[in-house]
């Protein structure tokens, strides 16, 4: 289990790269990679020679997440004016806006089947989501209020929702906060189920394990990466290792390890039956922002707020 | 006669009776035997053995005295074989002959070889059987016996040899052997009293040097360094490469403070004996307080000596090796001297044990770091939890070590296991209600920290942390409180402060100056006048002083008292100051002070260098935040207003909110400087259609920015007042459409322009100066018919504001009253610089101001809802406030001033909150160095 750098690409974007997902083949080209940055664009890449395929641009104020539906036809970014566009990957086409203020954008997930578009809706301590085919806003998702607080105190805002994530079924998203808590709810039903606890600093980022429904991974501030029994509400491990803030995490394909970036410049990668970091990578000079495993596997991407990308090859 | 002489000690007279016959008769035996002795006694041995020979020759049938004297002789000259033959002549004329017997039994033993010694007792036996009062033989077997540890017998055996002779060198061995066996016995009362006495039997120190080692030895023991050095120091002048005596000295010279003999001595030491670990050991723990380069080129050399010995290396050893590499930052060899220290035992298994993981609830997760379980299992499991007592600091140091490379769940393991054997381990709590609190788990950490207090309510480590916590948590007057007990404990413990607890107390005083700080902070929130608030400056330099004067190198004090210096306006004495402490902060891996850097540039910010200190404040976000501080870059963006560099501060207020998204301040400080940009791009005289274009956009995010916040504010998201937004708002449209007048403009400009080009140039450029001017002059007037309406309606809603404002900030109080200060008199004199530009758009100007103030004056609402209520009776104060406020507004140099002020003012929370973190790591160090010290001493006591 080791990864192995493949290419580089220094000045992606002129300024800070926020975001970073995978678009899947289609028939008719193969995968690509999509690429977000405080510099207002989105930018899209072939990926076996990193050569840039088109720059979006549209978005006002930093792009702070990008989506790509699992057909690999449209994608989402959003920016930090809360507006979520969706697009046609490879006409670029605006496919339709999205906002519902006063409700922020952060992480945003389309489910498994690509038919619901899920987004963190921040101060609005709620996950949004969105039909894919017509763009409507189907849900929210709240987080209810702990008991005894009244409406108006403002200590809600501490369950500002940051992250989200899809199990592989499809049947629930978790959403994780400022103050550390993750919500998991029940799509069918559109119910809130529990909190899974142990964080007590903001959960960017968000997975669940790809071939276990129940096993989900959170990423903190507090430097560590937990891996929950998302169903039995149980704290399966904690894994520490990295310096600083754990910005984002992914898991791999085959569900035997996952990768995180931190604000301590590093890419880790690590073991999940030894659960330890088996790797580390250096080569970012500033804050990890984005990690992510090729849906097909054998690839991971990372970007950086040094406004760089690299890829490397996963085995 | 002669004889009678020389028994009566009188040598001088024999001697010239024994001539005044040899020169009557050559040959006189008597004589010649008399003036041998009488030479022998002078040490010229060789005349001696001459007489004795020619005795021999004379009378070749003499007693076998006379071969005894001549054995004598060639013994003393070193001819150790003809000495032997001599002794046994005289053994074969009389067996009964005691000094021969005597004299050989000597030589054999000092062959040194286990067959001689043996056949030396023998002699010895015999002899003592023969004659059971010789004293000389008496002392050898004495010694023979305390060799074999029958002590009993070497007492007897002396005193019979003391109560026989009369000869001070033999006398002086009995005492010696008679001390010796009371020393190895343990009392070393007696045993100094017989080495004394030993001591005064000899004449000069050469003679028989052994007491006085054994004297230096008692003495130490008995804490009288000062002799025990007069001895050692005769010890050492006749064998000036002895290492065991220059070790002793060293001892003493550590014991009496003197380090640098003491370490000249132990580098003697080392180097004569190069192989001498022990040597190497003592070295290096001398030099581990002055020189950890070279104390751990010691502890190694001692480590690959005993390896070599095979011999197993004592843990205190590794130990301070590995605490040596910790601090250093040599982590990898840190851990792997640790590791050696431990050996086997359960925590190579606990940390092994990843592939077997004991799974917790998550709803107890909360409680993980104070989770023990996790051992009970492993007992159950058929495992032995075990932990010898030896081993509790090394492992300690293993768990600090895991922590600083960020395997904290390793770490925390480590600790709980010290703790579940150890329940009363006090750092172990400490380090995990520190690994909590940087977890921001502050319930668990106050518990933790409790659970230390239990143990020792008095320990000021536990009682700082706890302070920190509670300021954590906004509970100030109980921080104050527990810093205060922090403090009492301590200067309890000045009295006794020794080396060892220097580190606790340094620790505490930074807890007496911050807690005094924070109480001096916490007064003046109270009554705001500036007198009282120049009293308090003066008060709180007074004790940074103070604390500096206790112990010039603490960074913290120096660094507050920067801050009081800062604040009274000194800024280059401040400067100077920062800077220094920077200096020497950035040699350790422990002490890492970022408040410094920004103390430093808050400085440069002040003085109006706004390069140097965003540089300052960028190269301190990267170094020590990994450029996640959002407060720093929200700094980092003030002072790009300042220094009018819109867009990039408006890049730093966007990484900021992706830093910290819940943080509607810096969406609002964002949508502020995209208007101010707006508005000062208008402004310009001259300016293209792209630059109009941009400015558009900007506008539009801006008002977009605006209304989302005041949406928000509908959701009490956060604390803004919507009205205020609203205002925004207002402005920001209103800008915009003027902003879409000017593109309009510009645009129509830019294609006249372009048509123009196609026609003659110089007329082309003359039409549109014409028209230029009639373009602005249109739009002026438009400007004019439109504004004072907007202008008076914004008005009012500036006074309603203002009434709520103050209103609001009556309620307030505390201590968010610094930061409102502080970014109200930084706006206030914007507003004035604004008056003083006397253009048109000041209004506006004034507004946005206002509105940038006073959120960031609002940004601690959020936390701070539980102390408005308490504070509600400072309404008073509130009214105070406000008037003094309005007094500073009109006077330029006066704001400016209190910006300077205000600035450092401003940081000093936030460099609290910063302090806390160095704090603990500050405290973590001064643990590390504790256990260091136990270990120094061979044995880990208890810290009281």
């Amino acid at each position: 289990m080791k990864f192995a750098g493949l290419k580089s690409v220094e000045n992606a974007h002129e300024e800070s790269v926020w975001a970073v997902t995978w678009v899947p083949a289609t028939e008719t080209r193969p995968a690509l990679l999509l690429t977000g940055s405080l510099d207002e664009t989105v930018k899209l890449w072939r990926p076996d020679d990193m050569q840039l395929e088109r720059t979006n641009t549209g978005h006002c104020l930093g792009v702070v997440s990008v989506a790509a539906h699992p057909s690999g036809i449209i994608a989402a970014s959003a920016s930090l004016d809360s507006f979520v566009r969706v697009f046609d990957v490879d006409t670029n086409a605006s496919i339709a806006t999205l906002e519902a203020p006063p409700s922020e954008v952060w992480q945003m997930q389309f489910d498994p089947k690509g038919t619901t578009l899920a987004v963190a809706g921040g101060g609005s301590a709620s996950v949004k989501l969105w039909d894919t085919a017509t763009w409507n806003l189907i849900a929210t998702l709240s987080i209810p209020r702990p008991e005894g607080l009244k409406p108006t105190d403002k200590s809600s805002s501490k369950k500002f929702v940051l992250s989200v994530a899809w199990s592989p079924d499809g049947r629930r998203i978790a959403c994780g906060s400022m103050d550390g808590t993750i919500s998991v709810f029940d799509v069918t039903r559109a119910k809130f189920l529990h909190h899974l606890e142990g964080h007590f600093m903001p959960v960017r980022s968000l997975v669940y394990s790809p071939v276990d429904p129940r096993v989900l991974f959170s990423a903190s501030d507090d430097t560590h990466v937990h891996m929950y029994d998302a169903e039995g509400k149980s704290l399966v491990t904690a894994m520490s290792g990295h310096a600083s803030w754990v910005l984002s995490v992914d898991a791999s394909p085959d569900g035997a390890a996952i990768t995180t970036g931190s604000s301590d410049r590093t890419v880790k990668l690590w073991d999940l039956n030894m659960r330890a970091a088996v790797q580390s990578m250096t080569n970012h000079t500033d804050q990890v922002w984005g990690v992510s495993f090729r849906p097909l596997g054998g690839r991971v991407v990372s970007v950086s707020d040094d406004k760089s990308i690299s890829l490397y090859e996963y085995s | 006669m002669g004889q009678l002489l020389l028994a009566k000690g009188e040598v001088e007279q024999a001697s010239s009776a024994f001539k005044i016959v040899l020169e009557a008769d050559r040959d006189n035996v008597p004589a010649l035997l008399g003036q041998a002795c009488v030479e022998f006694n002078r040490g010229r041995y060789s005349d001696s053995l001459e007489l004795y020979k020619r005795a021999l020759q004379v009378h070749p049938s003499c007693p076998g005295a006379i071969r005894l004297g001549i054995g004598l002789c060639r013994y003393k000259l070193g001819q150790l074989g003809k000495a032997r033959q001599a002794f046994q002549r005289a053994l074969q004329l009389d067996p009964e002959n005691v000094e021969a017997l005597v004299a050989l039994a000597v030589m054999d033993l000092q062959a040194n070889e286990a067959a001689g010694i043996r056949k030396g007792m023998e002699k010895m036996q015999r002899a003592f059987e023969i004659y059971p009062y010789c004293a000389m033989a008496l002392n050898y077997l004495a010694n023979h016996f305390f060799f074999t540890g029958q002590h009993f017998l070497v007492e007897q055996l002396t005193e019979t040899a003391l109560a026989v002779t009369n000869h001070g060198p033999t006398k002086s061995h009995s005492y010696y052997n008679l001390a010796r066996s009371y020393h190895s016995k343990g009392d070393y009362e007696k045993a100094g009293l017989y080495y004394m006495a030993s001591v005064k039997e000899i004449n000069k120190p050469h003679e028989f040097i052994f007491p006085y080692y054994g004297l230096g030895q008692v003495q130490l023991k008995l804490g009288d360094f000062r002799s025990a050095l007069t001895n050692f120091e005769k010890v050492l002048e006749i064998y000036p490469d002895n290492c065991e005596t220059l070790k002793a000295l060293g001892h003493i010279y550590v014991q009496l403070g003197q380090i640098e003999k003491a370490q000249e001595l132990l580098r003697k030491a080392a180097k004569i004996d190069p192989r001498d670990a022990q040597a190497f050991i003592d070295l290096g723990e001398l030099l581990i307080s002055s020189d950890t380069g070279a104390a751990l080129d010691a502890f190694k050399t001692a480590r690959t000596l005993l390896k070599k010995a095979g011999e197993e290396v004592p843990i205190e050893v590794l130990n301070n090796i590995g605490v040596i590499h910790f601090e250093k930052g040599e982590f990898e060899s840190a851990h792997q001297s640790f590791k050696d220290a431990l050996g086997d035992g359960i925590w190579l298994t606990l940390l092994d044990s990843k592939t077997k993981p004991y799974v917790i609830d998550a709803s107890a997760s909360m409680l993980q770091f104070k989770d023990m379980q996790l051992f009970h299992r492993f007992e159950n499991d058929g495992n032995h939890v075990e932990l010898p007592w030896n081993k509790v600091t090394v492992l300690f140091n293993l768990a600090r070590l895991l922590e600083q490379i960020h395997d904290t769940v390793a770490a925390s393991v480590l600790y709980r296991l010290i703790l579940f054997k150890y329940q009363d381990y006090v750092d172990a709590y400490l380090r995990l209600a520190a690994i909590a609190k940087a977890r921001n788990n502050l319930q668990l950490s106050i518990e933790l920290v409790n659970e230390a207090l239990k143990v020792n309510g008095k320990y000021p480590n536990a009682l700082s942390m706890l302070g920190d916590l509670e300021l954590k948590n906004d509970d100030w007057v109980k921080a104050k409180e527990t810093f205060r007990a922090a403090s009492d404990a301590t200067d309890g413990k000045d009295s006794y402060a020794t080396l060892s607890l220097l580190n606790i107390h340094l620790i505490c005083l930074i807890g007496f100056g911050k807690g005094n700080w924070n109480y001096f902070a916490a007064l003046r929130n109270e009554k705001r006048a500036p007198k009282l608030e120049a009293t308090h400056l003066e008060k709180a330099k007074e004790l940074y002083t103070r604390v500096i004067v206790q112990h010039t190198s603490n960074l913290y004090a120096a660094n507050g008292a920067g801050v009081v210096l800062a604040e009274k306006g000194q800024f280059d004495v401040s400067k100077d100051l920062f800077t220094q402490v920077q200096e020497a902060a950035s040699g350790s891996v422990f002490v890492q002070m970022p408040d410094v850097w920004i103390n430093l540039a808050h400085v440069y910010f002040a003085q109006g260098n706004f390069a140097l200190a965003m540089k300052m404040y960028q190269n301190c976000l990267r170094k020590f935040y990994y450029n996640t501080d959002a407060q720093i870059l929200l700094y980092l963006a003030r002072t790009h207003y300042e220094a009018e560099q819109w867009q990039d501060c408006k890049k730093s207020l966007l990484r900021a909110i992706h830093l910290a998204p819940s943080n509607y301040t810096l969406r609002f400080d964002a949508g502020v400087a995209m208007q101010k940009f707006s508005a000062s791009t208008l402004q310009k005289t001259r300016r293209t259609a792209d630059e109009v274009r941009s400015t558009v956009a900007e506008l539009e995010n801006a008002v977009r920015v605006f209304s989302h916040l005041s949406a928000a504010s509908n959701l009490h998201l956060h604390g803004f007042d919507e009205k205020k937004i609203n205002t925004h708002v207002e402005y920001c449209k209103h800008l915009l459409d003027a902003a879409k007048i000017h593109r309009e403009a510009a645009e129509r400009e830019e294609q006249q322009n372009r048509q123009r080009q196609e026609a003659a140039r110089q007329a082309a450029l003359a039409e549109e100066a014409r028209r230029k001017a009639e373009e602005q002059k249109k739009y002026l007037e438009q400007w004019r018919s439109s504004t004072p309406a907007s202008k008076r309606r914004e008005r009012s809603e500036n006074d309603d504001d203002e009434v709520g404002h103050s209103e609001k900030r009556r309620r307030k109080g505390g201590k968010r009253r610094k930061k409102d200060k502080s970014s109200r008199s930084h706006y206030e004199t914007e507003y004035a610089e604004a008056d003083m530009m006397d253009y048109r758009e000041e209004p506006e100007d004034e507004d946005a101001s206002m509105n940038y103030r006073e959120p960031i004056g609002q940004m601690n609402d959020q936390d701070d809802d539980v102390e408005e209520n308490a504070n509600d009776r400072l309404a008073a104060a509130g009214l105070e406030d406000s008037d003094v406020d309005d007094e500073m507004a009109p006077s330029i140099t006066a704001a400016r001033r209190r910006r300077a002020l205000s600035e450092s003012d401003d940081d000093e929370p936030f460099e609290r909150q910063l302090r806390d973190n160095t704090d603990e790591l500050q405290d973590s160090d001064g643990e590390l160095r504790e256990n260091d010290h136990k270990s120094n001493g061979g044995a880990a006591l208890d810290d009281d």
